[in-house]
C-alpha cells in the first residue's frame, strides 16, 4: 500500500514543486529576454534558406572585414588602456591618499560618465573645431599650433577612454578601499618597505578587482555607438558598431544576414568579456573584507596643496572646459563666427525648445519613454530582487542571468535582434510592432531591467533579514509589512536604480538608431541627426539643454538621499 | 496560556537539526535554553517563532495550533513577542513607533490597547525605563538602550509568550550584568512567559526557572539551576555547565574508585547513572580539597597557573596522566612542577 502510494506521489510532486506562477515567469523571461537572441543567432547561420556557414566564410574573405576588426581591436584596446590609467589614478588618489574635498572630486569625476558619450563627444569636438578659444589660443603662442583633430583613431581611443574611465574607478575604488589596512601593516612590520608593500600585498589583492573594472571598460568600448558614430563615420574608419548600423541602414542585397553575422563576432566578444569578468569579480569578493575603509593611508605632506591644485586643472580640463566651450558654440549666430558680443544669440534655443516640432516630439518620445521604462522596471525588477534575493533557487539564478542578457550585449547586436523578433513574433503574424514606438517600449524596458534588478537586490541586501522577521512577529500583514517596513526601507536603494534607468533610456541613442521610425524619434537621435546634418548650432543647443536637466536632477536626486541618509542611519 | 512542543523534528535535506524535542512551557515561567553553536537551539526558537514549520510533531501556542508537519502559522497570528539577537530595531522609525507598531497591528492585542496605544506605549516604555527617550531614532541610542527598546516592543501587546535570541551577546560585560537583573525584574513585574536562548551557562543559571540543555539536536537535561549544576545527568551537562573533569575509575555498587589512587574511596550518592555506565566520576573544579593526606587522595603535579585575581585556577596531571583543573583561594599559591593530592 506504501509502496503504491510513494511511486504515485512522485510525478505529483514534482508539478507541485513548480508552482504555474513560476511557470509562466520563465516562459515569459525566455520569450522577452531570450528568444530575440537566439533568432539573431540563427539567422547568422541561415543563407536563402538554408543552414549554412556562408554569411561568416563570406564575409571573412573580404579585405574590409578584416579591416574593420583590426580598426575595432585597436579602438577597443586603446581606449581600455585610456580608461584603466586614468580610473587607476583617480582611484588610487580618492580611495588611499590625503587630499582634500574628496567627495566634491568624485562628483567631477563621474561627469563624463553622467553625460552622455555622444554629447562629451560633441562638446570636445567643439573645443577641438577651428573657431574655438583653444584654437585662438594656440595661435597666440608661438609655432604653428593646432587643435587636435579628434575625427581620427586618436580622437576615438581618447573620448572612448574618457568616457569609460569613470567605471573603471568606481570598481576600483571600492576594491582599494575594502583592503584590509593590517594586511599591509602586517607586511610592513615584516620588514617589507612602503614600495615592496605595494607591489607584493595591495597590488594582488587588488588585482581581480582592477582587472574586473577593466573588463568593464573593455565591454563597454567595444558596445559604445555614438562615440564611432560621431567621429568615425565621418572619418572613415569603421568599427564593428558602426559597421551594422551601416549594413542595415544601407539595405543592401542580405544586408539583414550580414549585420546578424557581424553582431554575432560582436556578441561573443562582449558576452566573454562579461563572463569574465563575472569570474573575476566573485574571485575579488573572497578577498575583501565587508568594511571598506575610508581614513587615507598616504600622506603628501607638505606637497598637497600643489598636488590638489594639479589635480583640478587636469579633471576641469577634462571635464568642464569642453562643456563650456559647447555653451558657447550653441550661443554663436552662425557656426564659424567669432565668439563676440554681436554675434551672440539665444535663438538656436528657442528653435530647439519651441519652433521645431521635431525635437519637441523627441523630447516627450524620449520622457514618456524613459519615464515609462522606469516604472515598469521599477515594480517588474524590485518584484524579480524581491524573489531573487529571498528564494535563491537555481531557477531564479538562471532567470536572473536571462535578464541580464539583453544588456550584456551591445546596444546594436539587441536593436538588431528586436527587429527580428518583433517583425514577426510567432512566425507568420505580424501584429505591427516593428516600425512604431512599441517596439522601442519593448526594447527599452528588457534592456535595462536588470539595472533596476540589481538595485533593488543591493537595497535588499544593505536590509537585515531581521527587519521583515520582526514586522512578522509584531504583527504586521503582508500590505502592513510592506508599506511602513520594507518600503520605506528599500526605498533609497530602489530610487538610485530607478534614476540610473530613467537617465540611461532618456539619453540613449544605440538602441534607438535602429528601431526608430518617423514620429518615435529620440532625444538621442534627433542630437546625432542634427550633426550628422551639419546643424551644429542646434546639437549643441540642444546638448546643452539635456546636460543642464541631468545635472539639475543628479542635484534633487543628491539632496533628497543626503536628506534621507541624516533622517535614518543604520540602527 | 502555555506552549506546547510535542516530539517536534526538523531536517534540513540530511541534515536532522532537531531530533524529537518535547517540551512544556507554563503560564509565568522562564526557560533558558542552553548548548553550545549548532546545537539546535535557534532552530527550536525559529520554529517556535514560525519562521519555519516542523518535519514532524506539533506546537501548540496558548491552546492553539502553531506549527505542524508541513503546515505553519504566519507568525504575525501567533501570540509571541521576540527579542532578536541583532536587535532588529526598524533605523526609520521613532522609538515611540517602534514600541505601538505591534499594539497597532498585532491581532493579539486588545481593542483597549488599541484604542489608547500612546499610553500603553508610555506604560511600556516607562517600564523599561526609557520614557524620557521616547522620540529618539535607533541610530541615537547607545547598546544597552537599544537593548531596552527591543524589549519594550517586544512586551508592548502583551505576548503569550516571549521568546529571546541570545539577546545580550552584543552587548559588552558590565551591561550583560545589569541587563540580567533588569530582565529578571521585568519578567516578575509582567509575570509572562519567556523562552530565552543562550550560550552562556551564567546566564542561563541566574535568571531562568528550569534550564533545558540542548546538544546534537537533542535534549541532554531540563532542570531547575541548582538541578542541572549540581546533579547533571550526562558527562556533557557535567562538562558544559559546571565545568566538571571526568576522573577515570571503577565502580562498584555505589562507590567510586578513581584509577589514579585505586585505594581511595568516594561515595556515589547523587550520581546519575549515565556515569556509571561509563566508569567515570564527574567532579567540577571548586569541589577539589587539597589534602595533606597523600593516602586519602590522588597525587598530581602541578602544570599550569592561572591567576583570577579572586582565586586561582591550576591545572594538574595525576599519575595515570589525566589533566585536572581545581580551583583555589589565593592565600596559598603552589608553583608549576609541585606535588599535591586532590581529595573531595
Amino acid at each position: 500500500m506504501q509502496h503504491v502510494t510513494r511511486g504515485g506521489s512522485r510525478p505529483l510532486s514534482f508539478f507541485k514543486s513548480v508552482k504555474p506562477s513560476t511557470l509562466l515567469l520563465t516562459i515569459v523571461v525566455i520569450f522577452f529576454f531570450v528568444l530575440p537572441v537566439i533568432r539573431l543567432f540563427s539567422l547568422s547561420f541561415v543563407d536563402e534558406g538554408a543552414v549554412t556557414l556562408s554569411n561568416y566564410s563570406e564575409m571573412l574573405q573580404e579585405a574590409r572585414t578584416w579591416r574593420m576588426l583590426e580598426n575595432t581591436a585597436w579602438m577597443v584596446l586603446g581606449s581600455t588602456f585610456v580608461a584603466v590609467i586614468l580610473g587607476l589614478f583617480f582611484a588610487w588618489l580618492i580611495a588611499y591618499s590625503d587630499i582634500r574635498g574628496k567627495g566634491l572630486m568624485q562628483l567631477f569625476i563621474l561627469i563624463p560618465f553622467i553625460i552622455p558619450s555622444y554629447i562629451v563627444t560633441l562638446s570636445w569636438t567643439q573645443l577641438m573645431g577651428r573657431n574655438s578659444f583653444l584654437a585662438d589660443f594656440l595661435q597666440f603662442l608661438p609655432g604653428d599650433l593646432e587643435p587636435v583633430n579628434l575625427y581620427s583613431m586618436g580622437g576615438m581611443i581618447f573620448i572612448l577612454g574618457l568616457s569609460h574611465f569613470p567605471l573603471v574607478y568606481l570598481f576600483t575604488v571600492s576594491v582599494l578601499r575594502k583592503i584590509p589596512r593590517d594586511l599591509e601593516w602586517a607586511a610592513r612590520s615584516s620588514g617589507a618597505s612602503p614600495g615592496k608593500v605595494f607591489a607584493k600585498v595591495t597590488l594582488p589583492l587588488a588585482l581581480p578587482g582592477l582587472a574586473g573594472g577593466g573588463l568593464l571598460a573593455f565591454i563597454a568600448n567595444l558596445d559604445n555607438f555614438g562615440i564611432p558614430a560621431f567621429l568615425g563615420i565621418p572619418a572613415g574608419i569603421p568599427v564593428l558598431s558602426t559597421a551594422i548600423y551601416q549594413e542595415v541602414v544601407g539595405f543592401g542585397p542580405g544586408a539583414f544576414s550580414r549585420a546578424a553575422t557581424l553582431s554575432v563576432l560582436l556578441a561573443t566578444v562582449a558576452l566573454l568579456g562579461t563572463a569574465i569578468q563575472w569570474l573575476l569579480v566573485r574571485k575579488s569578493k573572497q578577498l575583501e573584507t565587508v568594511q571598506q575603509d575610508y581614513s587615507p593611508r598616504f600622506s603628501f605632506g607638505k606637497k598637497r596643496l600643489g598636488v590638489e591644485i594639479m589635480v583640478w586643472l587636469f579633471l576641469i580640463t577634462l571635464t568642464i572646459v569642453p562643456v563650456i566651450s559647447m555653451l558657447m558654440s550653441s550661443l554663436i549666430r552662425a557656426y564659424g563666427l567669432p565668439f563676440a558680443a554681436e554675434n551672440l544669440t539665444l535663438s538656436h534655443y528657442v528653435f530647439v525648445l519651441a519652433e521645431n516640432d521635431r525635437v519637441q516630439g523627441a523630447i516627450l518620445n524620449s520622457l514618456m519613454l524613459a519615464g515609462v521604462t522606469t516604472l515598469v522596471c521599477l515594480i517588474v525588477g524590485t518584484a524579480l530582487a524581491y524573489v531573487r534575493t529571498r528564494k535563491p533557487t537555481a531557477l531564479n539564478r538562471t532567470l536572473e542571468l536571462f535578464v541580464a542578457l539583453p544588456y550584456a550585449l551591445p546596444g546594436m547586436v539587441l536593436a538588431l535582434a528586436m527587429i527580428f523578433m518583433w517583425l514577426q513574433p510567432i512566425p507568420g503574424w505580424n501584429p505591427g510592432i516593428y516600425g512604431t514606438i512599441t517596439i522601442l517600449f519593448i526594447a527599452y524596458i528588457t534592456r535595462f531591467m536588470i539595472l533596476q534588478v540589481r538595485g533593488s537586490i543591493t537595497a535588499m541586501a544593505q536590509v537585515d533579514p531581521s527587519m521583515e522577521e520582526a514586522a512578522h512577529i509584531f504583527g504586521a500583514r503582508p500590505f502592513v509589512k510592506w508599506r511602513r517596513i520594507l518600503f520605506p526601507l528599500l526605498l533609497p536603494g530602489m530610487l538610485s536604480g530607478a534614476f540610473l534607468v530613467f537617465l540611461t533610456a532618456l539619453t540613449e541613442l544605440t538602441v534607438s538608431s535602429l528601431l526608430w521610425s518617423s514620429g518615435s524619434e529620440t532625444i538621442g537621435l534627433v542630437i546625432f541627426n542634427f550633426e550628422q546634418a551639419g546643424y551644429s548650432t542646434y546639437s549643441t543647443a540642444f546638448s546643452t539643454v539635456i546636460v543642464t536637466a541631468i545635472l539639475f536632477t543628479m542635484l534633487i536626486l543628491y539632496a533628497l538621499q543626503k536628506a534621507w541618509k541624516k533622517k535614518v542611519k543604520e540602527a | 496560556m502555555t506552549t506546547h512542543i510535542q516530539q517536534i523534528r526538523k531536517s534540513f535535506g540530511s541534515f536532522e537539526a532537531l531530533k524529537s524535542i518535547s517540551l512544556s512551557i507554563e503560564k509565568g515561567e522562564f526557560i533558558a535554553i542552553l548548548g553550545p553553536s549548532g546545537c539546535g537551539k535557534t532552530t527550536l526558537l525559529r520554529l517556535i517563532a514560525g519562521f519555519d514549520s516542523p518535519t514532524d510533531g506539533e506546537i501548540s501556542i496558548d491552546g492553539e495550533l502553531a506549527g505542524a508537519a508541513h503546515y505553519s502559522s504566519p507568525p504575525e497570528k501567533r501570540n509571541i513577542g521576540m527579542v532578536f539577537q541583532s536587535f532588529a530595531l526598524w533605523p526609520h522609525l521613532s522609538v515611540r513607533k517602534q514600541v505601538e507598531f505591534p499594539i497597532q497591528h498585532h491581532p493579539h492585542a486588545s481593542k483597549e490597547m488599541k484604542a489608547h496605544k500612546e499610553k500603553r506605549a508610555e506604560e511600556v516604555l516607562k517600564l523599561v525605563g526609557l520614557g524620557h527617550l521616547a522620540d529618539r531614532m535607533p541610530n541615537e541610542l547607545s547598546g544597552g538602550q537599544k537593548q531596552r527598546v527591543a524589549l519594550a516592543r517586544a512586551l508592548a501587546h502583551e505576548p503569550a509568550l516571549l521568546l529571546m535570541d541570545e539577546p545580550l551577546s552584543s552587548l559588552d560585560a558590565e551591561l550583560r550584568e545589569d541587563m540580567r537583573r533588569e530582565i529578571q525584574t521585568i519578567h516578575r513585574m509582567t509575570g509572562s512567559s519567556i523562552l530565552y536562548v543562550t550560550h552562556d551557562q551564567g546566564e542561563a543559571l541566574a535568571m531562568a526557572d528550569r534550564i533545558v540543555i540542548m546538544k546534537d539536536g537533542r535534549i541532554e537535561q531540563i532542570g531547575a539551576p541548582e538541578d542541572i549544576y549540581l546533579r547533571p545527568a550526562t558527562p556533557f551537562v557535567a562538562g558544559f555547565v559546571g565545568k566538571a573533569t571526568m576522573i577515570e575509575g571503577t565502580w562498584t555498587n555505589d562507590t567510586f574508585k578513581p584509577a589514579a589512587a585505586p585505594e581511595v574511596t568516594w561515595s556515589g550518592q547523587g550520581i546519575h547513572d549515565s556515569f556509571r555506565q561509563d566508569d567515570m566520576y564527574p567532579v567540577r573544579p571548586d569541589q577539589w580539597i587539597l589534602t595533606e593526606d597523600t593516602q586519602n587522595g590522588i597525587p598530581a603535579t602541578i602544570t599550569n597557573v592561572l591567576y583570577q585575581g579572586k582565586d586561582i585556577h591550576y591545572t594538574v596531571k595525576a599519575a595515570n596522566n589525566q589533566q585536572i583543573s581545581f580551583i583555589q583561594p589565593i592565600h596559598t599559591r603552589y608553583q608549576i612542577g609541585e606535588q599535591v593530592t586532590l581529595a573531595l
